[in-house]
């Protein structure tokens, strides 16, 4: 690998489904294989949605906490 | 409350899936459905062919054409109006947008845009191109079929 692994933090509180799937997405095409996307978001769905995003591209989930303000999802890219 | 889930790095299938949306209704209400599903298949990585036909061929012109909203619920529309406003969910077109940019293509009828008269310089930049039925059917093959 020649780019050190980098962590992005996406904010996609406020946003309604499919908002925040969307941003992690283009997250996603934005990062390489080692990085890490942490996502913070509020709509319901998300914590389902963020299973099978994950399971759907491969990439899993290190930490799905749902907290009194936001859903955080920790994400290790391993395949593009 | 943390979840650890039990997917190994690199277990996930990462399977190319496909969706075909035939999008023919007219009313705004679907649009949205339409929009939040291509978008939403598109974010997933799914590969999204939409085939735009009938009334719904008035939502990509460079015309503008107000979308009615369905009959039987107009008297919502107001209140919908609202509360997408305040969820902040964004326009259909937008939605749809946002799919083109993770690779969702659109095509419109040509047989239906035949009949209405519209031709490719007709549509706005939402529309890649214009094919026929078969070419959708082949597009579809193998993957999931929504009608809207």
């Amino acid at each position: 690998m020649t780019d050190a692994a980098v962590v992005t933090k996406v904010d996609s509180r406020g946003t309604a489904c499919p908002g925040p799937i969307t941003d992690l997405a283009m997250a996603y095409r934005r990062s390489k294989v080692g990085d890490t996307i942490e996502i913070w978001a509020t709509d319901p769905g998300f914590k389902p949605d963020v299973q099978a995003w994950a399971a759907k591209t491969g990439n899993p989930i290190i930490s799905l906490e749902e907290g009194p303000e936001k859903i955080t999802a920790v994400i290790r890219v391993v395949r593009r | 409350m943390a979840t650890e889930l039990a997917l190994p790095a690199g277990s996930g299938t990462a399977t190319k899936t496909k969706l075909a949306i035939i999008m023919f209704s007219g009313t705004a209400d679907k649009f949205l459905a339409l929009g939040v599903l291509s978008q939403a298949a598109a974010a997933l990585g799914t590969e999204v062919d939409l085939f735009v036909s009938g009334f719904a061929l008035l939502g990509f012109t460079k015309e503008h054409h107000d979308l009615p909203f369905a009959i039987e619920f107009a008297g919502m529309a107001r209140a919908m109006a609202q509360g997408l406003e305040t969820s902040r969910v964004g326009p259909w077109d937008t939605m749809v947008r946002q799919a083109k940019e993770l690779g969702a293509k659109v095509h419109a009828c040509s047989m239906m845009s035949g009949v209405m008269g519209l031709a490719l310089g007709d549509f706005n930049d939402l529309i890649d191109d214009i094919v026929g039925a078969a070419s959708f059917i082949q597009m579809a093959e193998g993957g999931q079929t929504l009608f809207i």
